[in-house]
């Protein structure tokens, strides 16, 4: 009568095997079809560099030169395709360098009316990309500042009151300071939205109105030479 | 003679503390004398932003030691501070070897304005060596009101705040396999004692019969029989098995495919808690291309770097996941330069939320043209750490939570629950997708996008037609929906995305 136990015994330790699988928390759980979910078609985020070789140890890799495909930095000299927004497709020209710096401030002019539809853009994109480090209406009290993390974060209203249009964007292009650069996170057309809302804090303007045509109300009235170059 | 040395030593001395005593009295330097107090306050204001008190580099040289490195350069000192071009006209070689090590990685310095008397404050608070200080009282405070999912595991259940353990529900698959392990054990020590107890009985019944018969039957037929005598006891038992099995083997096939809770280790330990809820960070400064492609993306290394060229030391591991930041870029945190000579080493994050091949997602369709928050479908990424698949319980309990912080801004700076959609099935499966695509209401009037195609569809006849369909389909479902044949209050039709075309098969499926 032992064997018949052992039996049930074995019966049960199947089913142990069974339910025991899947508490790692560093496997999603079973797949449905493994190849729909890990496909040879490249994906994105997905570690070919190493998933196609996974018997392969380190060393081996390096002999064969395998590397993780990832993000890669677009090849020298690419323009993105812009359609209508063509004139934002073009390369920055100045360089990054001190003399570059002082000349965006004589030749680099923002392409963009300091219209309801680019400030109200430039009001979201801001709050996306800048508030945290130069607070909500730009006076440099953005949380990672209250945190303490970074100081000395300068007010748009005041310290950087004159600062020309051509700087900022200078700025947003390479960074300066401790300031990185946004070029990879902003288009040059969002850059220059940013750059509207920007010209409306140092103003001292924290909610802009706008007149019946769709321009900003200033609070000086100063006409805008060449707005019929601009879009 | 020894009197002579006396008297010439004296000598000396006197009029070395007359010469000491006479400079400092005709000119004070101007590393000393100021209010330190004050100067923290112009330091903060003027200089922090790329200057550091202690010799670390930041955007620009560490001041520690600068009394020794400007001795006797007050004048020029201060036309650097207000001037730095005129100062370099001056042709100093100090000056010239900062400019040769500095400018072309930070620039030239900008002109500051301050006056003599405040330079004076700063440097004799640069000179006090007070540490910047204000910092760690700040982050305390804001630290408290920033809790993570790990830190709410962490807690015993009766330590949890009321509505907190709302977010706990479900999120662990490995929870409700405890249970099964009980039942399990329950099982096989009433397998033993009952087997036990029918081992001892035939026992007895052997022994009264010949003990020289030996047993020529096989394993199986011995099984066979065993169980043919034990008729009442294999059934039961067999039943419940087959119910059992049947439950499990249910549940197991239920969750193929369903990767809830999903949180795998990663490379660096990021903590979203102290980027989006500390920070107030926005999702879409690091995940920029949601709003633009069909990945949300992942940062690459330089988009940390725009913060933490200067952030070096975080609230929670302090320097260590930073460093890997670091190295991945080849950033040396003690020159505040990036390094030539290492090679740069990209991240590996592991994916965390993976759809298969043949569903089409788009991201930028979501968040620009829908204006769908992030959280709709990520949870509360202000309570992670890790990326992770948010569960459906997670994302509900947002939702019912009244107490729930929010990401910075939300959509349009709406509190969450008005924007967010209540859902039943697991995330990131197909009957999630529909039910949302079901339930969510698009608003035509309000969106760029739609009043673009709206006057695109009004401009043909065949475009109004269509509309005309739409909108009479709308309110029949509607007049459905509300009372038999009572026509609605409002005529206007509240679109869902499956109105849109949302649940088209070719939709979401290559």
């Amino acid at each position: 009568m032992k064997r018949p136990l052992l039996f049930t015994l074995s019966v049960f330790a199947a089913t142990m095997g069974i339910v025991s699988c899947g508490v790692d928390p560093n496997s999603p759980g079973v797949e449905y079809m493994p190849d729909m979910y890990r496909s040879p078609a490249v994906e994105a985020y997905v570690d070919y560099g190493s998933s196609k070789h996974l018997d392969w140890t380190q060393s081996q890799k390096d002999e064969a030169g395998v590397k993780p495909i990832l993000a890669r930095i677009p090849a020298a000299g690419s323009v993105a395709y812009m359609g209508q927004d063509a004139i934002f497709g073009m390369p920055y020209a100045l360089p990054n360098d001190t003399s570059g710096y002082s000349r965006a401030a004589k030749e680099i002019h923002s392409p963009l009316l300091s219209s309801k539809e680019n400030i109200e853009k430039g009001i979201v994109l801001f709050n996306r990309f800048c508030q945290h480090c130069h607070g909500k209406e730009g006076h440099g009290d953005g949380k990672i500042s209250q945190n303490g993390h970074i100081a000395g974060i300068p007010d748009y209203a005041t310290k950087l009151k004159d600062l020309e249009e051509g700087k900022i964007y200078h700025t947003l292009q390479y960074g300066k300071g401790l300031m990185g650069s946004h070029a990879s996170q902003m288009s040059q057309k969002e850059r220059w939205q940013v750059i509207e809302y920007v010209k409306c804090l140092q103003k001292g303007i924290t909610s802009p109105e706008f007149d019946s045509k769709g321009m900003l109300k200033m609070p000086v009235a100063s006409a805008d030479a060449d707005s019929t170059k601009k879009i | 003679m020894k009197r002579l040395l006396a008297s010439f030593k004296k000598a000396a001395i006197l009029s070395i503390t007359a010469i000491t005593m006479s400079t400092s009295a005709f000119a004070v330097s101007i590393h000393e004398g100021g209010d330190a107090a004050k100067g923290e306050q112009l330091f903060k204001a003027n200089c922090a932003s790329c200057h550091k008190i202690t010799d670390e580099v930041l955007a620009a040289p560490g001041l520690k030691g600068i009394a020794d490195r400007w001795k006797g350069k007050d004048e020029l000192l201060v036309k650097w501070v207000q001037n730095p071009n005129a100062a370099i006209a001056t042709g100093d070689a100090y000056v010239k070897g900062l400019i040769a090590q500095y400018a072309a990685n930070f620039g030239v310095m900008p002109g500051q304005a301050v006056t003599k008397e405040d330079i004076n404050h700063i440097m004799t608070y640069v000179a006090s060596g007070a540490s910047a200080g204000g910092g760690a009282g700040a982050q305390a405070a804001s630290a408290d009101q920033c809790i993570t999912l790990e830190d709410l595991e962490k807690l015993e259940p009766e330590d949890l705040e009321e509505g907190q353990d709302i977010y706990l529900v479900n999120q662990d698959k490995g929870g409700s396999s405890a249970f099964i392990w009980i039942v399990i054990i329950a099982l096989i020590l009433l397998v033993i004692g009952i087997s036990g107890a029918n081992i001892s009985r035939s026992l007895k019944n052997a022994q009264a019969e010949s003990e020289s018969e030996e047993d020529h039957r096989s394993y199986l037929q011995m099984a066979k029989d065993w169980m043919w005598k034990n008729k009442k006891f294999v059934s039961v038992m067999g039943l419940f098995l087959f119910c059992y099995f049947f439950v499990v083997g249910y549940g197991t096939l239920m969750d193929i495919g369903v990767y809830e809770g999903y949180n795998p280790e990663q490379p660096i330990w990021f903590s979203h808690a102290a980027h989006v809820c500390k920070n107030e960070i926005d999702c879409q400064y690091c995940h920029s291309s949601a709003a633009k492609s069909k990945h949300a993306g992942i940062p690459s290394v330089n988009v940390c770097m725009n913060c933490h060229k200067g952030i070096k030391n975080g609230a929670v591991t302090k320097e260590t996941e930073i460093a890997k930041i670091y190295e991945a870029i080849g950033f040396d945190p003690k020159t505040g330069q990036y390094r030539t000579d290492v090679e740069k080493k990209p991240i590996v994050w592991n994916k965390v939320h993976n759809l298969p091949d043949h569903v089409y997602f788009n991201h930028s369709q979501h968040v620009t043209v829908g204006k769908i928050d992030c959280r709709q479908c990520h949870g509360p990424v202000d309570l992670y750490t890790t990326g992770r698949q948010a569960t459906t319980a997670q994302i509900n309990a947002m939702i019912k939570d009244p107490n729930y912080k929010g990401i910075t801004s939300g959509v349009n700076g709406q509190p969450v629950a008005s924007t967010l959609i209540e859902l039943t099935k697991p995330t990131l499966t197909m009957g999630w997708c529909i039910e949302c695509h079901n339930k969510s209401k698009v608003d035509l009037a309000s969106n760029d996008y739609y009043v673009e195609m709206h006057e695109r569809y009004k401009s043909t006849e065949a475009g109004r037609r269509a509309l005309r369909g739409l909108l009479q389909e709308n309110i029949n479902e509607e007049r459905e929906a509300s009372s038999w044949g009572k026509m609605p209050d409002t005529l206007a039709p509240s679109l869902s995305v499956k109105g849109l075309g949302g649940w088209e098969c070719g939709k979401c499926h290559y």
